[in-house]
C-alpha cells in the first residue's frame, strides 16, 4: 500500500502503532505534542483533510481522543490519550475548520478542553447544565447523572 | 446601520431536528450565524452502552426517522466487523436495495421540502404524492414505512421475492418518469431558477476545509461518495456515477439530488436483476471479542460515521454515531454568510436538514432593544412577499 508506506516515511517519527486493520482501514498513536504538527503534515499530503470526527473514549484513568481522518485510500483513525486530571488537548480547528464542533461536542461530553479553541460553549448539552458532569465518562452512569440533576432543582 | 439579531428556531414539532440559529444582519444582508444545537439531545450513545449489540439495532433505526436504514446498516456493519461475521452476498444486494429505496423516499421528500420553501406549493404536494410510491414499495418488503427492520447483525431480517420483484419494477418505472419530470421543471421553471441560482454559494474550497459531505459536497464539484469510495455492501459490484455538480448553489443541490435518483434506481434494477440466490442472514453470536471497529457508508444526506469499541462482553463499551447533518453544519453557516434574509429558509433546505421551518422567530433591533416576534410562518411568508414585490 503506498499510502501506507507514504506515512511511514512522512510521519514515521510522529505516529507511532501504525497498523493495518483491514482494507481503507489505519490507525495510529501520536502524541499530545506532536499532534497538531501530524495533522498539518496530514493536511499538507495528498487529500488527507476530511475529518469525519473527533470521538473520545474513556478507558479508566485516561481518556482517548480519536480522529478519524479520511482520504481515497484509507480512513486513518488517529488516537491521542489524555489523563483524567489534566484533560487538555491543543486545537486543531486552525488547520482544519471542520473540526469547531466536534471538540465543542468533544468537550461537553468528556470534558476535554483544546486549548486555542476560542469557542467552546455548549452545542449538545443545554444551558444551565451542572459543570464537572461529563456525561460520557464512565464514572457517570445515567444513575448518578439524574441523581445529580434532581439534586440541582 | 442598524445591526440586528434574529434567533431563528428552536424547534418545531413537525421536524426531526430542531435547531436554533442566531442571525446577525445588517439591513437585508446576513453577515454572521451562530448555530446552537442539543434541543433533542437524546442521549443515544450513552443508553447503547447499556443495551446489547442486538438491541443496539432497534436503537441505531431510531437516531434518525428518514434515513433509518443508513444507520441500522452502519452500525450493523461494524459490529460484523468486530465479530468477523461475513453475511451473505444475497444479505448485502438486498441492502443496497434498501439503502438505494431509502435514497429515492428521502431525495423525493428533499424535493418537496425544498420546494416548499421556495413558495412552489405545486411541486411540494407533486413530490410528496410520488414519495408515497417509494414508501408503499418498502412497506411491501419490510411491513413497515419508515424504521424498516431490515437491517440486523448477520444480514437482513426479510428476503425480497420474485413477485415482489415485478411490482417494484413498475414502480421504479413511474418514478424514473417522474424524475424526468421533476429535472425538466427544475432546470426550466422561472420560479425554480429564480430562487436557487446563485443563492448560499459554497466555494469548493470551503466545503473541504468545513468537511461538508453528501450532496452538499458534491454540488460543490468535489466527486466523493463513500459508495464509491468504500464500496461496502454490493455497491461494489452495482455499476452507477458519482454525481457532481460545479455551481455551487443550492440549484446544484436540486439538480445532484435529482440526478442521484436516476443512479439510484440503475442500482436497484441492477440489483434486482444479479440478485445472488442463497441465505440472507447467519447467525451471530451474542458476545462481542475485544475490539474496535469504524464503519462509514453514504446515507442521503452524505458520510455517515459510527465507531463501535467492545471490551469482549455483550454491550458496547463505546458506540458514537456522526450523522451527516453535523458534518454539515459549518458547511451551511458559511452559506448563509452574505445572503439575503428571504433566501434563509431555502438555503438552510439546501442541505437537507429538515429544520429550515422554525417554530419562531425573534428580531431584535439592537439600536431600541425593540423585540418583535415572527413565526416560521412570518418568515416563510415575508419570504416570498419579498420575492414577489421585486
Amino acid at each position: 500500500m503506498s499510502f501506507l508506506s507514504q506515512m511511514k516515511t512522512e510521519l514515521g517519527g510522529r505516529i507511532r502503532e501504525i497498523s493495518v486493520q483491514r482494507d481503507r482501514r489505519v490507525s495510529g498513536r501520536t502524541g499530545k505534542k506532536d499532534l497538531r504538527a501530524t495533522v498539518r503534515r496530514l493536511v499538507e499530503l495528498e487529500g488527507y483533510s476530511h475529518l469525519s470526527t473527533i470521538t473520545a473514549v474513556d478507558v479508566g484513568s485516561e481518556i482517548v481522543v480519536i480522529y478519524h481522518i479520511v482520504n481515497r485510500e484509507a480512513l486513518l483513525s488517529l488516537r491521542v490519550r489524555v489523563s483524567e486530571e489534566d484533560p487538555v488537548l491543543p486545537t486543531i480547528v486552525d488547520l482544519i475548520p471542520g473540526a469547531a464542533l466536534y471538540e465543542r461536542e468533544v468537550h461537553d461530553l468528556f470534558g476535554i478542553n483544546f486549548e486555542g479553541n476560542s469557542d467552546l460553549s455548549p452545542i449538545l448539552l443545554p444551558d444551565g447544565w451542572p459543570e464537572g458532569v461529563y456525561p460520557l465518562r464512565k464514572e457517570w452512569t445515567s444513575k448518578r447523572i439524574s441523581r445529580r440533576l434532581k439534586r440541582r432543582r | 446601520m442598524t445591526a440586528f439579531q434574529i434567533p431563528f428556531g428552536p424547534q418545531h414539532p413537525a421536524l426531526e431536528e430542531p435547531i436554533n440559529f442566531m442571525f446577525e444582519v445588517e439591513e437585508e444582508r446576513v453577515v454572521n450565524v451562530t448555530p446552537r444545537l442539543g434541543y433533542i439531545h437524546r442521549g443515544i450513545e450513552k443508553i447503547g452502552e447499556g443495551r446489547t449489540y442486538l438491541q443496539n439495532v432497534y436503537l441505531a433505526e431510531r437516531i434518525c426517522g428518514i434515513c433509518s436504514f443508513a444507520h441500522a446498516l452502519c452500525y450493523t456493519q461494524a459490529v460484523e466487523e468486530l465479530l468477523g461475521v461475513n453475511i451473505p452476498e444475497r444479505a448485502k444486494f438486498i441492502r443496497t436495495i434498501m439503502a438505494e429505496m431509502e435514497r429515492i423516499q428521502n431525495h423525493y421528500l428533499w424535493l418537496g421540502f425544498a420546494a416548499k420553501e421556495m413558495g412552489f406549493e405545486t411541486l411540494f404536494m407533486y413530490a410528496w404524492r410520488d414519495r408515497e410510491t417509494m414508501l408503499g414499495v418498502l412497506e411491501m418488503i419490510s411491513g413497515k414505512r419508515v424504521n424498516y427492520g431490515m437491517s440486523t447483525v448477520g444480514g437482513v431480517r426479510r428476503d425480497i421475492t420474485d413477485t415482489m420483484k415485478k411490482d417494484v419494477e413498475a414502480k421504479l418505472n413511474y418514478l424514473e418518469k417522474r424524475a424526468e419530470y421533476y429535472r425538466k421543471v427544475c432546470t426550466r421553471e422561472q420560479t425554480v431558477l429564480e430562487r436557487t441560482v446563485g443563492v448560499g454559494i459554497l466555494r469548493p474550497r470551503d466545503a473541504l476545509n468545513l468537511c461538508a459531505v453528501g450532496p452538499t459536497l458534491r454540488a460543490s464539484g468535489i466527486r466523493r461518495d463513500v459508495r464509491a469510495d468504500e464500496r461496502y455492501a454490493a455497491y461494489g459490484e452495482a455499476p452507477f456515477k458519482v454525481i457532481t455538480y460545479k455551481n455551487c448553489d443550492v440549484a446544484s443541490r436540486i439538480y445532484v439530488r435529482i440526478d442521484e435518483i436516476f443512479e439510484s434506481i440503475k442500482i436497484i434494477r441492477y440489483a434486482l436483476k444479479n440478485l445472488p440466490d442463497g441465505p440472507f442472514r447467519v447467525r451471530a453470536p451474542p458476545r462481542v471479542p475485544e475490539g474496535e471497529a469504524v464503519s462509514i457508508v453514504e446515507a442521503p444526506r452524505g458520510e455517515d460515521l459510527h465507531y463501535v469499541k467492545s471490551d469482549g462482553s455483550e454491550k458496547p463499551a463505546r458506540w458514537k454515531v456522526r450523522a451527516p447533518t453535523l458534518a454539515n453544519l459549518p458547511s451551511l453557516c458559511k452559506m448563509l454568510a452574505g445572503v439575503n434574509i428571504a433566501d434563509i429558509p431555502v438555503v438552510i433546505a439546501g442541505i437537507d436538514p429538515c429544520i429550515a421551518c422554525a417554530e419562531r422567530v425573534v428580531l431584535v433591533d439592537t439600536k431600541t432593544r425593540g423585540r418583535q416576534v415572527w413565526t416560521g410562518e412570518d418568515l416563510w411568508r415575508y419570504a416570498n412577499e419579498w420575492y414577489r414585490s421585486r
